[in-house]
């Protein structure tokens, strides 16, 4: 059996603190985030609250036993709680397959950011520079598609100050209820970057004037463009499995291991 | 009142290094419908500049440095990631001229991912002019543009180049191009390198940016040219993807790249051997596709590339053991295999690493060195006119040797970086007979013997021999063509573009650009055509200019399936009289006719 995690926002202070020791009492684990994190410039002035005591056992009984805080917050979690964990899928590369041809980032960016032509949306021309999926090349020649990788723990949304919405239990960053993507709301995000610091991938980029996130993977709402249109099948879309060999690591890190392994030098 | 430009920015990004001043200059929206972009608009750029300048000097500070995007840049159309770097060439030269300084243009295309980044950057084309004081890199991220200081860049290979620009740059998603030691040198056959491997491999190119004292570039964009018919661009690009999904276009380059032919083309007696003496290698078999395989690690793409030609690996025996290397692809394994009588395939990868470092053009290379060879063994040379580099064929310790001195311009190193024209006016003896070059730019590993079509190919090539001519005149316009595109060559049978229909190429241009027609693109590839032969007439070259070596008439093939393969003068002849007339040009001069200038909107 897995262990039951529980995500408590502001865990590390006041109202949250006291609502992660009691989890902790009840044989939850809660991670606790860094202090430096939730010190974050532009976030301090937000309020951090952690749940109340009361309403987090509303939703123990609601969802009745392994539940994940963050799916918790969506209205998605309402459905599939009492299935067991949530199941979230992400986007794997296959390095061994992957050539760097970076068809992956224009289809991405294609479907993603769409183009009105006479009244009809119809895909963008592919831009990369808009894509969600980003190819990091390396010497000696290693390329490496950085995506989001869903992870079941939301560091990302973790790191959300912005207080939940009362009516849909989202902070500014939520997952998706159709897909469960990692989606930004920019009229509730106040652009305090703690999401991008918080990725461990490092895909989430503050938008150089808003400071909002951009570039998570939205899953293509069900139809991942790079999956379908890779020329060399390097894509895939697969159950989030945190065993995985590279799971959420940052490219440069990925990069030293496959020239390690490839090539048999450490650069 | 001026009419938006669709599938273009519209503008060049003009540089000159003796002053410093940056400049965004709009294109003549008339140059962009004649000569689409690439490789065409640059020569366009080339005749406008140096206009008043004929006989200019290609290592002074008025020749202008080039590097052009087409208009398939930067979109997603399949195998559209080429540039082509457009200069006055360092490394031809005419029979006879007026001008002391006189030679052809010189263009060499380049794949991996620069041209596109240039367009998101906002800009079609990078003309740099001028010299730097001292060693300088531009830097491009988006409108900032600057010249910085490369001083500590200075003498670096390109491998180690490579990884410290990107960390000077702070982000791995610039996309640079740079020379190494030998253009800094002013070797005459310097190329500039991309990704490490990807080279303008031809022409003299980073010889010219070494006499500007530019190390590199280094661009990053995040824009996108808006699209003329964004319906029609869509189901085009769509076509375009089903198409290459077909294995038959694109298996054999992910299999084994060019490195196909080496096997292939020695049976059929086309390969460089011996200094192009033979056509066949007998030991083939040691250097070809399966041995190479052995060494590779995976297959790399350029941008939007479904073909993934290019093959990295490392050897694990051998005294070069640990060496990760490029390829070898057809040429590079054949000019520094075969044409140099080296079957040592791990020497060979040694070479071209070495070269690729340099940042030499390596099919110029192979010839220099098979040259030497060939003259120490007829005894026209010593050892101590090599300065004591036991140059020999099949030797790999001295090949490489030789690749040290000739970067670094040493003793004979000297006088063989001027390439193999300068080196048998050197050593005279008749020795210009085996000096395989055209115009001064020597001969790619494709052999002439058993092929005649191909010595048309390298005597009629504008920028001096070269193999992606085209080996019909149809065959040259549609290469000019895909050249200024920025579509790869290789990327022909997904197309259909290359002496055959067009139609896909077409619609495509139509959904960028919102106008363009299919004939009015056959006619760009003409005119393109033309106006190189027109640059290069106006410097002096002449018919008596479009010859090919005597080995290809005196001395026929010896070994292989196509043994006593030979051309006649006077087959060749013909040839030539066939081509100038279905072009339309002088017959005794090769001067283009004033009817044919006329017809294609070019000056008379």
């Amino acid at each position: 059996m897995r262990k039951k995690t529980v995500l408590v926002t502001g865990a590390s202070s006041g109202t949250g603190k006291e609502t992660a020791k009691t989890l902790i009492g009840e044989g939850y684990t809660v991670p606790l985030k860094s202090e430096e994190n939730m010190s974050n410039k532009g976030c301090s002035q937000q309020s951090r609250p952690g749940l109340t005591r009361r309403k987090f056992i509303q939703n123990i009984a609601l969802g009745g036993g392994a539940l994940l805080l963050s799916s918790r917050w969506g209205l998605f979690s309402m459905a599939h709680a009492g299935e067991g964990e949530t199941e979230y899928s992400m986007i794997l590369v296959d390095y061994n397959k992957c050539t760097g041809c970076r068809t992956c980032e224009t289809v991405c960016s294609a479907y993603n950011h769409p183009k009105k032509v006479n009244g009809k949306l119809l895909n963008g021309a592919g831009n990369p520079f808009l894509s969600n999926i980003k190819v990091y090349a390396f010497n000696p020649d290693v390329d490496v598609p950085a995506v989001c990788a869903m992870c079941p723990d939301n560091p990302c949304i973790e790191a959300c100050p912005v207080d939940p919405d009362p009516a849909t239990g989202r902070r500014a960053l939520y997952r998706y209820s159709k897909t469960l993507a990692i989606t930004n709301d920019p009229s509730r995000c106040i652009g305090c970057g703690s999401c991008a610091k918080a990725c461990r991938v490092g895909v989430i980029i503050p938008h150089p004037e808003t400071a909002k996130p951009e570039r998570m993977c939205t899953l293509c709402n069900g139809e991942p463009q790079c999956v379908k249109y890779c020329p060399f099948g390097a894509l895939s879309q697969v159950k989030v499995d945190t065993n995985q060999q590279f799971y959420a690591m940052k490219p440069e890190k990925i990069a030293e291991k496959l020239i390690a392994e490839w090539y048999g030098v450490s650069d | 009142m001026t009419k938006k430009i669709y599938g273009y920015n519209g503008i060049i990004l003009d540089v000159d290094l003796s002053s410093g001043k940056i400049e965004k200059k709009a294109i003549n929206p008339y140059d962009l419908m004649n000569f689409v972009g690439g490789r065409g608009l640059g020569i366009k750029l080339l005749w406008d500049r140096l206009k008043d300048k004929p006989g200019t000097d290609p290592l002074g500070p008025d020749n202008p440095l080039m590097f052009m995007a087409g208009p398939f840049s930067g979109f997603p159309a399949p195998s559209s990631s080429r540039t082509c770097v457009v200069t006055k060439s360092p490394h031809t030269s005419p029979v006879k001229s007026r001008y002391a300084h006189a030679s052809t243009l010189s263009f060499s295309n380049m794949g991996g991912f620069f041209g596109p980044e240039l367009r998101f950057a906002g800009y079609d084309g990078l003309v740099i002019t001028g010299k730097a004081a001292a060693p300088v890199y531009l830097y491009i991220d988006d409108d900032k543009v600057e010249i910085r200081n490369a001083k500590k860049f200075w003498g670096t290979g390109t491998d180690q180049f490579d990884k410290d620009f990107i960390e000077e740059l702070g982000d791995p998603r610039f996309r640079t191009c740079y020379i190494g030691p030998a253009g800094e040198n002013l070797v005459e056959y310097a190329c500039i390198i991309n990704t490490a491997a990807r080279a303008a491999g031809r022409g003299g190119t980073g010889c010219v940016m070494g006499s500007k004292n530019l190390k590199a570039v280094a661009v990053r964009g995040t824009r996108q040219p808006e699209v003329g018919n964004h319906k029609l661009f869509l189901e085009a690009l769509e076509e375009a993807r089903q198409k290459f999904k077909d294995p038959g276009i694109y298996s054999n380059w992910r299999t084994a790249g060019t490195a196909a032919g080496l096997e292939p083309f020695s049976g059929s007696g086309i390969m460089a051997v011996r200094n192009f003496r033979e056509g066949t290698f007998t030991q083939v078999d040691k250097i070809g596709v399966k041995a190479s395989m052995k060494n590779w690690v995976r297959s790399f793409a350029c941008y939007c590339c479904p073909l993934a030609c290019k093959k990295s690996g490392k050897t694990t025996d051998s005294p070069f053991a640990g060496l990760v290397h490029d390829g070898p692809e057809y040429e590079t394994g054949t000019m520094l295999g075969p044409n140099l009588m080296i079957s040592d395939l791990k020497g060979i990868l040694k070479a071209i690493y070495i070269a690729d470092d340099y940042g030499l053009d390596i099919i110029s290379l192979g010839n220099v060195i098979g040259f030497l060879m060939e003259a120490r063994e007829k005894k026209l040379i010593d050892k101590k006119f090599l300065d004591g580099v036991d140059l020999k064929w099949g030797h790999v310790d001295a090949t490489l040797e030789m690749i040290h001195r000739i970067a670094a311009r040493k003793g004979v190193g000297d006088l063989a970086s001027k390439g193999v024209k300068a080196l048998a006016e050197e050593i005279g003896q008749d020795s210009h007979k085996f000096a395989m070059h055209v115009k001064g730019h020597e001969l790619a590993a494709h052999n002439v013997h058993a092929n005649p079509p191909r010595a048309m190919c390298y005597a009629t090539a504008n920028r001096g021999a070269c193999h992606l001519n085209g080996t019909s005149i149809e065959q040259q316009n549609q290469i000019a063509l895909a050249d200024s595109i920025g579509v790869c060559l290789f990327a022909m049978g997904g197309y259909g573009l290359y002496g055959h229909d067009s139609v896909l190429i077409g619609k495509l241009m139509r959904g960028i650009t919102g106008t363009a027609s299919k004939d009015n693109l056959l006619q760009a590839g003409e005119r393109i055509y033309n106006l190189e032969k027109l640059f290069n007439y106006r410097e002096g070259f002449t018919r008596d200019d479009d010859v090919i070596p005597d080995r290809f008439f005196e001395e026929p093939l010896t070994i292989g399936d196509k043994k006593g393969a030979v051309l006649t003068r006077d087959q060749f002849k013909t040839m030539m009289d066939e081509f100038y007339t279905k072009r339309g040009w002088d017959l005794k001069t090769s001067k283009p006719g004033a009817a044919k200038l006329k017809s294609l909107n070019l000056p008379v």
